[in-house]
């Protein structure tokens, strides 16, 4: 190795070595412990700790709530895939010229820079039965008995969904807007003079050409909602009747009201081992749909 | 292009790690640094310029700093020169709460604290950090704070002190009662009687009842005081006829009668019931002493009418021994690894043998015999004495009650409530509810070690 590349390589490191350094100490070494505590019936702060090799995880596939947290997981989930799809219909909008189009731009991306309990409180008041605006608004058109929302477990995961959806929207919005600016305009030509229009255009060149961009987001979308759980406990903390405990808030109430560490230890491990199997799938799965 | 791969398949590998310890790492959002040490500094003394220590004490609860501890640590301060206590606030809430736990953990400078719940003092106990407090001869808790001190002892010792009285009770609009004829309900009134109440009491513009969420179940606690957890046999009682007499009377409060809010309008809306009923919006508000620091605020609560006071009803009158909720609480502990015990234990006497007074007028009245009751009672209606109903008051928040000390640990309240929430969102039938619920607190007890 040349002299030069050696510098280049320590200079490397050097740049590296603050996140790095961060990622361990933060990250990597509380996972590990965690790792560790899976096996152990640690309460927060009690020194009286005792191995108990696979209780925990024996005791999770016995839990009623833990199956219910996971089937609201999914609903939660599913705002994912809404979300990416409106954001790239969004993106398309304001990616021609529109009248407005860096006010709109940024009135779509404005959710995702706000404070999520500001967010919170103010679809609180949205979503209120009976004064809100929105059931004011259904009542208006003539819904005579519009969804209790956070008032009935059926329609709270719901309401959650659609908060989600318009959180994210800005940011994968954002992301399309980067992909079709960096579109081969020759192959949409080409298609124009081969006589593609509209939808078909957007279906059979923009959607392939940006399916990149759709997998990335479906992949951190995923990992990002799975682990999300500040929202749901500032509006419903889980309830009513546990219809908007998914499984991250169940493992926060677990360790940090319950204080049984080693316990929701085993949760997180459990749906770390998810979000790798989704993840695995999608990327196995990505040769049938992503065009690179 | 196979290397790039390889780095892709890690960098989704290093995305899911770096999302489990977000999920685990989320915990002492912060904890606050002191200075810490052994926390004493060395000052020169002005007259002889001998070095005298000062003992510097860390005291944490959950008041906030101005609704009187400033004012307890200011008068202590000025006192003592040689003990300088410095107050922390922290959120009584689950984050609040594991705030204080790590730094009683790691040792960052608290050396005084309260508890507010007993399974937090249990928890605190088993981790070793609550000083046994029979080490002091020179004070006897019992004999100071009355026979339901010894609630808050567990097996059979103290770990803190118990320093406040309080019973959650009923705020009435004198006013109201009296336009429509109705007396102050007796001390021994049922949950049927104040259905009654809250029936006559609605009128178009105003509630009949309204609840404050802190103490929904405190009328259930009562029941499961009275009748007992668990069954003779070991299992969960939170089926007891009773609290279906008590869930379903309240349901009918709110549907039947419509004298009282719906659950589902009360959770979606976060009603301020507190200021709902300072505003005149409801005759009769179900609560307890922490009400007075906005009642007696009438700057931003002006009123124009008395408020009275009466016990929190019994579930019926098949309840047997009925005990009011509360009794004693702000359980003040010692620091098991503090290096200042004695100087803390000096303090905790002070305080909690009136230091404390200054904390009255936000309706924390010391539970110490040592105290004037009355002392307690003119700072509390300073400037407002023209505003309350003084005879019911003095029967009800300065009265004496039987009362217990809540201690049902987090998970079965958190199981109660999710399946009585079905019930009262009418999701549910409330048979099927209370199966539920006693199936699930079942569980839970098989799983106690």
């Amino acid at each position: 190795m040349s002299g030069w590349r050696k510098k280049e390589r320590l200079w490397g490191l050097l740049f590296i070595g603050p996140n790095l350094l961060g990622v361990t100490l933060f990250f990597i070494l509380p996972a590990l412990f965690s790792f560790g505590l899976l096996f152990t019936d640690y309460r927060f702060a009690n020194p009286d700790m005792n191995f108990v090799g696979l209780g925990n995880l024996k005791r999770l596939f016995h839990d009623e709530l833990f199956y219910l947290a996971l089937k609201n997981t999914a609903l939660f989930l599913a705002s994912v895939p809404v979300s990416i799809g409106l954001a790239f219909l969004v993106a398309l909008a304001l990616n021609k010229s529109v009248y407005l189009r860096s006010l709109l731009r940024a009135m779509f991306f404005m959710p995702y820079i706000t404070s999520g309990i500001a967010i919170a409180f103010v679809w609180m008041l949205l979503f209120q039965p009976s004064k809100g605006p929105i059931n004011q608004l259904l009542r208006a058109v003539g819904i005579e008995n519009p969804p209790g929302w956070f008032s009935t477990t059926d329609t709270s995961m719901l309401a959650i969904d659609i908060i989600w959806i318009w959180f994210m929207l800005g940011y994968f919005m954002i992301i399309y807007l980067a992909a079709l600016q960096e579109l081969n305009s020759e192959l949409l030509e080409a298609a124009k003079i081969d006589g593609a229009r509209g939808w078909v255009t957007v279906r059979r060149i923009i959607w392939p050409l940006v399916s990149p961009t759709t997998f990335l987001l479906l992949v951190t979308g995923l990992i990002m909602s799975i682990k999300t759980f500040g929202i749901i406990q500032a509006i419903t903390q889980g309830g009513p009747g546990n219809s908007t405990t998914i499984v991250s808030l169940y493992v926060y109430r677990t360790a940090f009201s319950y204080y049984e560490m080693g316990y929701a230890s085993a949760i997180s491990w459990v749906l770390f081992a998810i979000i790798l199997f989704i993840t695995l799938i999608q990327w196995f799965g990505q040769k049938k749909w992503v065009h690179y | 292009m196979k290397r790039n791969r390889w780095m892709s398949a890690s960098l989704v590998l290093a995305l899911t790690v770096s999302l489990l310890a977000a999920c685990s790492g989320n915990g002492g959002n912060g904890g606050e640094v002191n200075s810490g040490g052994n926390g004493k500094t060395e000052t020169e003394s002005s007259s002889g310029g001998k070095k005298t220590e000062v003992i510097k004490l860390k005291m944490w609860g959950g008041v906030p700093v101005e609704a009187g501890p400033q004012a307890v640590v200011d008068a202590w301060n000025a006192e003592h020169p040689d003990i300088q206590v410095e107050y922390e606030r922290f959120v009584n809430d689950d984050a609040g709460n594991m705030k204080l736990d790590t730094a009683l953990t790691t040792g960052q400078g608290a050396d005084l604290f309260v508890n507010y719940a007993m399974p937090r003092l249990k928890q605190r106990i088993d981790a070793g950090q609550a000083l046994d407090l029979s080490e002091f001869a020179d004070y006897n808790i019992d004999e100071q704070m009355g026979r339901d001190a010894s609630q808050w002892k567990v097996d059979g010792k103290y770990y803190g002190m118990p320093t406040t009285r309080g019973i959650s009770f009923m705020w009435l609009n004198k006013d109201m009662l009296d336009a429509a004829g109705l007396p102050i309900p007796p001390a021994d009134w049922t949950w049927a009687d104040l259905r009654e109440y809250a029936k006559k009491l609605k009128t178009d513009a105003t509630w009949g009842l309204l609840r404050h969420e802190a103490i929904f179940m405190n009328p259930f606690n009562s029941v499961l005081e009275s009748v007992g957890v668990t069954r003779a046999d070991g299992t969960s009682n939170l089926d007891h006829p009773l609290l279906k007499e008590g869930f379903s009377t309240w349901h009918d409060m709110m549907f039947a009668d419509k004298s009282t809010p719906t659950y589902g309008e009360q959770m979606t809306s976060k009603m301020p019931v507190d200021t709902m009923f300072l505003k005149g919006e409801s005759a009769m508000l179900d609560a307890g002493g922490f009400i007075f620091r906005n009642a007696n605020n009438l700057t931003d609560n002006p009123r124009t009418f008395k408020i009275a006071f009466a016990t929190t009803p019994r579930m019926s009158a098949d309840q047997q021994g009925a005990k009011a909720a509360g009794g004693l609480g702000d359980v003040l502990s010692i620091n098991a690894k503090s290096a200042n015990k004695e100087a803390a234990w000096q303090f905790l006497k002070w305080y909690a043998d009136g230091g404390m007074l200054p904390m009255a007028a936000g309706g924390r009245i010391p539970a110490s015999k040592s105290v004037n009751g009355d002392e307690a009672a003119a700072l509390l209606l300073k400037g407002v004495e023209d505003k309350y109903d003084i005879d019911s008051l003095k029967k009800v928040v300065f009265g004496q009650f039987e009362t217990f000390v809540e201690s049902l640990p987090q998970q079965v309240v958190d199981i109660r409530k999710a399946e009585y929430e079905k019930y009262l969102l009418q999701q549910a039938e409330l048979d099927a509810s209370l199966a539920e619920m006693a199936e699930k607190h079942n569980e839970f007890l098989k799983q106690q070690p």
